[in-house]
C-alpha cells in the first residue's frame, strides 16, 4: 500500500529554518509542508507590497530555500508552502533566482493564486456578496476604505493541480495551513475532493502537525522539565498510508518528544467545537480521536472523519485599527507601590494637559497581574521590592500614541524617587484588526501557473 | 492523597482565534477525568475567569484522549490583534483554568 511522509518545515513567519533542515537531511520525507501566514499576517505583507511591488511575501522562505532546495533536488522531496502570501508571484520569481544561484535548473515551481480578492470587492459585492461582520453583523461600509488586505482562506484543489502537474515547489498565497498537507495526500493517494472521510482524516493529522514544535514537546505543559533538547526541537512528521492509517513521529536526530502528552495538548490547540472542524477542504469530526504508543517517539492517530465541506468559504480581511503608545516604568522600595500610583497619576495628568485621546487604557503590574489582570493581586505592602508599572493604550493616531512615551519622560527627574527602567523611546505598534465574513465557494477560483528555473 | 487544583489532574493548552481563546485540558487518567467532568461544568469555568471572560464559555469533549475544551468567549479584550493586555494571544490563559480548585473527591474515589 503507498503511503508517504510529510514533514512539518515551518509554523509560523520568522520560524527557524532548522528543524525543516533535519526534516530534509535526516526525515526520509516526500514532502515537506510549511506554513508562513498568521491571521493578520497578509496586512503586513499587503503593506510590504504597496511600498515595493517585489515584496509582499514572508521572506523567511528564501534562507529556508537556499538552506533545502540542493538537498530537496536531490533526494525528490517537494516543498509545499503559503509563504507566497501577498504576492505568491514575486516570491516565486525570488525562489527561482535562489535556484540560479544554487545553480538548479529545471526546478518547477507552481504558483497559486485565487485567494486574494482585494481587487474584486466591488465586484462581488455588485453580486451580491455582502462582507456582513460574521462576528458583529455591520457592514463593511464601516471599515471598507481602511481595508489593507482582503483574501480567502482557500483550500487545496490549487496544490493538487500543481502536483498534478509536476511541480517541484508549491508557492500559495493564502491557502488554510492544513491545505498544504491536504494537497499532497489528494495527489499522491487521488482522494477525491469529496471523499470525506479520507479529508477528515487529513485535515485531523495535518492540525496536529501544523504548528511545528507545539507537537513534539514545545510548550508542553505535563512535564516541560523532562522534555529533551528543546533547543534542536524536532518538527512533526505526519507517515500516512493511502487508506488513512496515519502516525506521527519525528527524527532520531533531533530534540523533543513525541507522546500521547504531547500531540494531545496540539489537538486542542485553537480548535473550537472537534466535532465539527470547518476548513476549505472539509468539516473535519475530530472526536473520536484515538492517540496510541506505536513506538518511541511514534504515536498512531485514528478515530478522524469528516463531513461535507461548508458551502461557503471564510473571508479574512484586514483593517488599520489604530496604534498602542506603550510605556513600563519601575518603582523601588520603601512605599514601591504608593509611588507607582503617584507615577500613574503624575503620567495621567500631564497626558490630560497634551489634550491626549485613546479608545482604551490597560495597566498592569508586570510579575504580578500582567497575565490574569483582576484575578490576581498586587502587592501593596511597604516592604515590597519592586514594582514594575506597564501602561498601554490604543489609539487612532500615531500622533497620540506617541505622547504615552513623551509624557512619561519627565518621571525620570520631576516625578517620584525611586524610579528607573523607562529605557528608550519603543517602536509604536501598528494595529489591524480583522474582519472575518462568508463568501460563496463558487466565487472563487485558484489558478495555477508554473515557472521553471533556468 | 487529596487533589486541590485541576493541575493535580489535567495538562492544558490555549490558544486565539479572534476575541474567542479555547482552553484545552487533558486528564492524566479515567478517574480523572470523569472528575473533571463532573465539576468543570461551563458554568463554573465561566465564574472561574471572572471579568477575563465577558461572553459565554461552551464546552466541548474528545473523550478517548480525555480531553475537556472550553470555548470562551469575549476573552480577549476584543482580539489578539487589538488587545491592549500582554497575553494578547491567551497562550496562559490555560495556567488559570489548571489552577482552579476542585471539590475534594467522594468517598468511592478517594479509596
Amino acid at each position: 500500500m503507498k503511503s508517504l511522509r510529510l514533514g512539518a518545515g515551518m509554523a509560523f513567519w520568522g520560524d527557524s529554518i532548522r528543524a525543516a533542515v533535519d526534516l530534509v537531511e535526516h526525515g526520509d520525507i516526500d514532502y515537506l509542508c510549511c506554513d508562513h501566514l498568521a491571521e493578520l499576517t497578509m496586512s503586513i505583507l499587503s503593506k510590504q507590497m504597496a511600498r515595493d511591488p517585489a515584496r509582499g511575501y514572508t521572506a523567511d522562505v528564501l534562507p529556508l530555500m537556499r538552506q533545502v532546495l540542493p538537498t530537496c533536488q536531490r533526494k525528490g522531496i517537494k516543498i509545499v508552502t503559503n509563504a507566497g502570501g501577498a504576492n505568491p508571484r514575486g516570491c516565486a520569481q525570488a525562489v527561482a533566482g535562489v535556484c540560479r544561484e544554487l545553480a538548479l535548473t529545471g526546478v518547477k515551481i507552481a504558483v497559486v493564486t485565487g485567494d486574494n480578492i482585494r481587487d474584486r470587492i466591488d465586484d462581488l459585492m455588485t453580486r451580491g456578496i455582502d462582507f456582513t461582520n460574521l462576528d458583529t453583523g455591520e457592514e463593511l461600509a464601516t471599515v471598507r476604505d481602511k481595508l489593507t488586505h482582503a483574501c480567502v482562506y482557500t483550500g487545496a484543489d490549487g496544490i493538487v493541480a500543481a502536483l498534478d502537474q509536476g511541480a517541484d515547489i508549491v508557492i500559495c498565497g493564502r491557502v488554510t495551513d492544513v491545505a498544504l498537507y491536504i494537497g499532497p495526500m489528494r495527489a499522491e493517494f487521488g482522494w477525491a475532493s469529496d471523499d470525506w472521510h479520507h479529508l477528515g482524516i487529513a485535515a485531523g493529522i495535518a492540525h496536529a502537525a501544523e504548528c511545528g514544535g507545539q507537537a513534539t514537546g514545545g510548550l508542553y505543559s505535563a512535564r516541560w522539565e523532562k522534555v529533551p533538547g528543546m533547543e534542536e526541537l524536532g518538527y512533526p512528521i505526519l507517515e500516512v498510508a493511502e487508506d488513512g492509517t496515519a502516525f506521527i513521529t519525528k527524527t532520531a536526530t533531533s530534540g523533543g518528544e513525541v507522546t500521547v502528552g504531547t500531540v494531545s495538548e496540539q489537538m486542542v490547540y485553537e480548535i473550537h467545537n472537534p466535532g465539527n472542524y470547518l476548513t476549505a477542504d472539509v468539516t473535519g469530526d475530530f472526536t473520536e480521536i484515538r492517540l496510541d504508543e506505536a513506538g518511541p517517539d511514534r504515536i498512531r492517530i485514528s478515530g478522524l472523519t469528516g463531513r461535507a465541506a461548508p458551502r461557503t468559504l471564510k473571508v479574512n480581511m484586514g483593517y488599520q485599527a489604530g496604534f498602542i503608545g506603550e510605556v513600563q516604568f519601575t518603582y523601588t522600595w520603601p512605599d514601591a507601590y504608593k509611588k507607582s500610583q503617584r507615577g500613574l497619576e503624575f503620567l495621567r495628568e500631564r497626558l490630560r494637559r497634551a489634550d491626549f485621546k485613546c479608545e482604551a487604557e490597560r495597566v498592569e503590574y508586570l510579575g504580578q497581574n500582567s497575565m490574569w489582570g483582576d484575578l490576581a493581586g498586587v502587592a501593596d505592602s511597604e516592604d515590597v521590592l519592586e514594582v514594575v508599572v506597564r501602561y498601554a493604550t490604543r489609539c487612532a493616531t500615531a500622533e497620540e500614541a506617541r505622547k504615552v512615551f513623551t509624557e512619561s519622560v519627565p518621571l525620570y527627574n520631576n516625578g517620584p524617587a525611586g524610579v528607573a527602567g523607562i529605557g528608550t523611546r519603543p517602536p509604536l505598534k501598528e494595529l489591524y484588526a480583522i474582519w472575518p465574513s462568508l463568501i460563496p465557494r463558487e466565487m472563487i477560483e485558484q489558478q495555477v501557473e508554473m515557472v521553471v528555473s533556468g | 492523597m487529596s487533589t486541590h487544583r485541576v493541575a493535580d489532574l489535567a495538562h492544558g493548552r490555549s490558544g486565539d482565534k479572534g476575541d474567542v481563546c479555547n482552553v484545552g485540558v487533558i486528564a492524566y487518567d479515567d478517574a480523572g477525568f470523569a472528575r473533571l467532568r463532573a465539576q468543570l461544568t461551563p458554568e463554573r469555568v465561566k465564574e472561574h475567569f471572572g471579568n477575563m471572560v465577558l461572553g459565554t464559555v461552551e464546552r466541548y469533549e474528545m473523550p478517548h484522549i480525555r480531553a475537556l475544551n472550553f470555548v470562551m468567549n469575549g476573552a480577549l479584550d476584543g482580539g489578539g490583534t487589538l488587545s491592549l493586555r500582554s497575553d494578547h494571544l491567551g497562550k496562559v490563559m490555560y495556567a488559570w483554568l489548571l489552577r482552579m480548585p476542585l471539590d475534594p473527591p467522594d468517598e468511592i474515589a478517594s479509596c
